[in-house]
């Protein structure tokens, strides 16, 4: 049997491939190669000669599938609307199953392990911070490269696991922490609190919640990204809405009914931040500040763009702010990010970290939103100094701070 | 030494794909039938093409050029274990001559950003397939594409002055030139449109066109598919040309609104999708004109899209109308006939009725404006006997279209699969005739053999007679 996990790839997608081609021109490692070995179309025909038993999960399966991004940029280019993210996380599931990997262990430790459990995480950051400090995280092996670009870990640890914030009668949204994010991004935390109670939410972080399995899936621990979902679907109970600020979170858990119907259920429930933020700005919950003559660039993370289809909720945020809002790079590439794929494809990596970095740079401005944890460091790792990257709603959070609507409440 | 050693040797291992899956990934083109790979390389200068060809002729091996591999015919895999020359790195786009409205261009130069390139100089290529987002400008020149704007401006070969081409033994040779009209046999004509099998093209002199100042783009939904093809025959006949008129039945609608959210009037028989373009004065009027003749003709619904957001929706969706099919079914076949207008709906109506007959899921959708018709079969390959069936099917479709005047393939080109279609269009002696061209080109029949040309079209030969 070619297969040997329990969620392999699905034939039904694997056949909804017409082998059109339309793909192929928004896939940036095609772009970058011209071979389509390193297509969306290529990588799915590989798939599938084995899903049918002609070929057998090898090295050089590992190669064509772990080239891919993950971005899922084919995916809106498709025009009969294959899952292709799914779809790769199984082959990649297959190829870590099959085909020996050397960092195998510590890999699936970091992602399957130590990003769900609260102490390791700690434990991780606390290191982390004090490496940051005398320069050394960027040095460890596997992890380090993917460190470049951080924000400046904060000592002691902030958590917004476990908060509430708001009167106890508001409408209840509930705010997905995440992994990373809640120790290492807790800024974006503080901007989505502090909006959405200007909103008129009440905001709860339920103390059980755990990481989104994202990693670990992406990087074919599909277990591991499994046994996440369900422990957060144990969690996040209840019929308020999720709100995420992490775009790769997001996508993810949009995808969660792949663990059954009330994965599908919390699926449903889940919400970019950008998303609930913009609804509040248009039905009039939330202010619109009057034009500064400031500019943002707006980038694009994947994971919105084509894994949410949401480009248009950030813009209105963006604007909703005061700020004039100049395209960095519309329907361009992927920046790069992506995960651990710096760590396994770093020239990859760089190349299009480097040609977004250029985009943004072109345009001008040096203060940029990135609705995605991943992408903000990759840009902060190729822009020059003197660049400001946030998230979309840290900044419509600052603006509404200057423009005087009470304080900012801590979580 | 093997083939694919001897390429290492040349080009390195990194772009000589030989692995299994490889040849897996490299077996199909858009179109229905997979091929047979020894090898696919990716070569980046015309003397890497040159000596590929003719390390491949010393080994004797077959040689298929291939661009983004979009082609509905199986023109761009080998029918027999085959090499592939790949030339999606040729991406140079050089020496833009803004008043002769001239570039050179690589053949792996995608087709949409070449225009996207010229949007500053208000200049554009005019050919511009459905594919055109991903389809390569050597594919074009290969298939001699055309797209929803040919109606005004022509297909492919209207659009390329000058080719270099790799021959079949290897040598690097110009056809065309710079000026329009080149002293001689027009050998560019021959070669645009020949799908691969004359040589290889690594270089293009594209002839580039002036953006139009104003565009309007019309929606008209009609309550059946005769007034429809009706209101398509008046626009023509009234001496507009419009610069596309598109026409999609209500099945294809139904496909394509549900993956583009358009807008398309999904309880439509059919939906007509035409273009205006010129100076403001001229859209206005001819928008009206063709909204009145749609209106007589019993159109309930006319939109007009005017700002460029809209008008790309539009498009979007008639542009991604073959891929939107694969909700209906794993697979499909696309016919590519040509009809005269004025016996569109004939056509079409025996075309429905073949495709009940042979109980086949039918969709339809084409360039009404020039009788190009693209009848569409959605079906499974993995069912027993379907493809047989389906192109049974196929070959009384085409016959039906030929009966009334019409032609085998309109923009797609003939490939391997409509290839055995070819002598229901022409005689043994056109047959023949075409196979010397090929010949002079290729005497060893190693450049992308068993296309355009059914096995025995040198019927001569075979017979012991010449002429
Ligand atoms: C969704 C969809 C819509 C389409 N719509 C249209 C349409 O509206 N109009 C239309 O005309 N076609 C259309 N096509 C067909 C196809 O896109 C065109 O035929 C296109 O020109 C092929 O370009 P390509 O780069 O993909 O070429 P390929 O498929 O790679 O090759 C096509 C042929 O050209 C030859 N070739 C490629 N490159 C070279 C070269 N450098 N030198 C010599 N020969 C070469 C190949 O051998 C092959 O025979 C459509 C296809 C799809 C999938
Ligand atoms: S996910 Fe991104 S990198 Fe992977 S095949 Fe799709 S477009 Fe290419
Ligand atoms: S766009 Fe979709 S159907 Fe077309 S080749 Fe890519 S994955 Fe397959």
């Amino acid at each position: 049997m070619a297969w040997i996990t329990e969620h392999p790839p699905r034939t039904v997608d694997l056949d909804s491939c017409v082998t059109c081609g339309l793909c192929l021109p928004m896939c940036p490692t095609f772009r970058l190669t011209g071979d389509e070995t390193a297509s969306p179309r290529g990588r799915l025909a590989a798939i599938t000669a084995v899903a049918d038993g002609r070929l057998t999960v090898d090295e050089r399966f590992d190669e064509i599938t772990s080239f891919c991004l993950q971005c899922r940029a084919c995916e809106t280019a498709c025009p009969s609307m294959l899952p292709y993210g799914e779809v790769i996380e199984s082959a990649r599931a297959e190829a870590v199953a099959q085909v020996p990997h050397p960092d195998q262990r510590l890999r699936r430790f970091a992602l399957g392990r130590a990003l769900a459990g609260p102490v390791t995480m700690r434990v991780a950051t606390l290191g982390a911070a004090a490496m940051q400090r005398i320069g050394a995280l960027e040095a460890l092996p596997v992890v380090g490269g993917a460190t470049a670009g951080l924000r400046p870990l904060p000592v002691p640890l902030p958590s917004a696991r476990g908060g509430a914030w708001g009167p106890r009668d508001a409408d209840r949204v509930t705010l997905f922490t995440g992994c990373v994010a809640d120790t290492w991004f807790t800024g974006i935390h503080t901007a989505t609190v502090e909006v959405l109670l200007a909103a008129g939410y009440r905001v709860e972080a339920p103390e059980d919640q755990t990481c989104c399995g994202a990693l670990a899936s992406h990087s074919g621990f599909g277990d591991d990204a499994a046994r996440m979902a369900r422990s957060n679907i144990a969690s996040l109970t209840g019929d308020d809405p999720i709100v995420v600020n992490v775009a790769g979170c997001g996508a993810h858990l949009k995808a969660y009914g792949r663990y059954g119907d009330d994965g599908g259920d919390l699926a449903a429930r889940t919400k970019d931040v950008t998303e609930i933020v913009a609804e509040a700005i248009e039905s009039g919950r939330l202010p619109m500040m009057s034009p500064a003559g400031e500019r943002v660039a707006v980038q694009d993370p994947c994971h919105l763009e084509h894994g949410q289809r949401i480009s248009r909720e950030p813009r209105i945020l963006l604007e909703a702010a005061g700020y004039e809002v100049v395209e960095a790079d519309p329907g361009g590439l992927c920046c790069g990010a992506a995960g651990l794929y710096q760590v396994d494809h770093p020239d990859t990596a760089e190349e299009l970290g480097r040609e977004k970095a250029d985009k943004v740079a072109a345009t001008g401005t040096t203060l940029v939103a990135s609705a995605n944890a991943g992408c903000e460091m990759q840009l902060r790792r190729y822009l020059d100094d003197g660049y400001e990257v946030l998230h979309p709603v840290e900044i419509y959070a600052r603006a509404l701070r200057r423009g005087g609507t009470g304080p900012a409440p801590s979580p | 030494m093997s083939l694919t050693s001897d390429l290492e040797r040349l080009l390195g291992p990194g772009r000589v794909r030989h692995h299994p899956l490889d040849v897996a990934v490299f077996a199909k083109d858009a179109g229905v039938v997979p091929g047979s790979v020894l090898a696919a390389v990716l070569p980046e200068t015309t003397q890497e093409v040159a000596a590929i060809v003719r390390l491949a002729n010393r080994h004797e091996v077959p040689i298929v050029p291939r661009g983004a591999g979009t082609g509905l015919a199986g023109g761009a895999v080998p029918t027999e274990p085959g090499l592939l020359v790949v030339l999606t790195r040729f991406t140079s786009i050089e020496d833009v001559d803004t008043v002769g409205r001239t570039a050179w261009v690589g053949p792996g130069v995608i087709n949409l950003d070449l225009s996207r390139a010229l949007t500053g100089e208000g200049l554009h290529f005019a050919p511009d397939p459905s594919s055109q987002s991903a389809c390569t400008i050597g594919g074009n020149v290969g298939t001699n594409a055309g797209g929803p704007h040919c109606l005004a401006d022509g297909t492919t070969v209207a659009h390329i002055y000058a080719a270099e081409l790799v021959t079949p033994s290897g040598d690097v040779v110009v056809v065309g030139g710079e000026a329009p009209d080149t002293p001689g046999l027009d050998l560019r004509a021959v070669v645009v449109g020949s799908e691969g099998t004359l040589g290889i093209v690594t270089r293009v002199l594209v002839r580039l066109m002036q953006s139009p100042p104003d565009v309007a783009t019309l929606l008209i939904g009609f309550p059946s598919v005769e007034s429809a093809a009706a209101t398509v025959s008046d626009v023509i006949a009234s001496g507009l040309i419009p610069a596309a008129l598109e026409m999609m039945d209500k099945r294809m609608v139904a496909a394509v609104e549900n993956f583009v959210h358009a807008g398309y009037p999904t309880d439509a028989a059919a939906v007509l999708l035409a273009e205006v373009t010129g100076p403001t004065s001229t859209v206005l009027a001819d928008t009206e004109r063709i909204a009145d003749i749609a209106r007589e003709h019993g159109a309930d619904d006319v939109r007009i899209a005017t700002d460029d957001d809209e008008r790309a929706l539009l498009w979007k969706g008639r542009k991604s109308a073959f891929g939107a099919v694969a909700q209906a079914a794993p697979d499909y076949y696309l016919h590519d006939t040509v009809v005269p207008r004025t016996r569109l709906v004939e056509v079409m109506n025996q075309i429905y009725e073949i495709g009940d007959r042979y109980g086949l899921m039918m969709l339809n959708v084409f360039h009404a404006g020039d009788g190009n018709l693209h009848p569409l079969v959605a079906f499974d390959a993995k069912e027993p006997g379907m493809l047989e069936r389906v192109q049974a099917a196929a070959k009384e479709m085409v016959k039906a279209s030929i009966e009334v005047g019409g032609s085998l393939s309109g923009e797609h080109g003939i490939g391997f699969e409509k290839r055995d279609l070819m002598p229901l269009v022409f005689s043994a002696v056109d047959l023949d005739a075409q196979a010397r061209v090929k010949e002079a080109f290729d005497p060893l029949g190693l450049m992308n053999p068993d296309k355009v040309l059914p096995s025995g079209s040198r019927c001569f030969d075979a017979a012991g007679v010449r002429l």
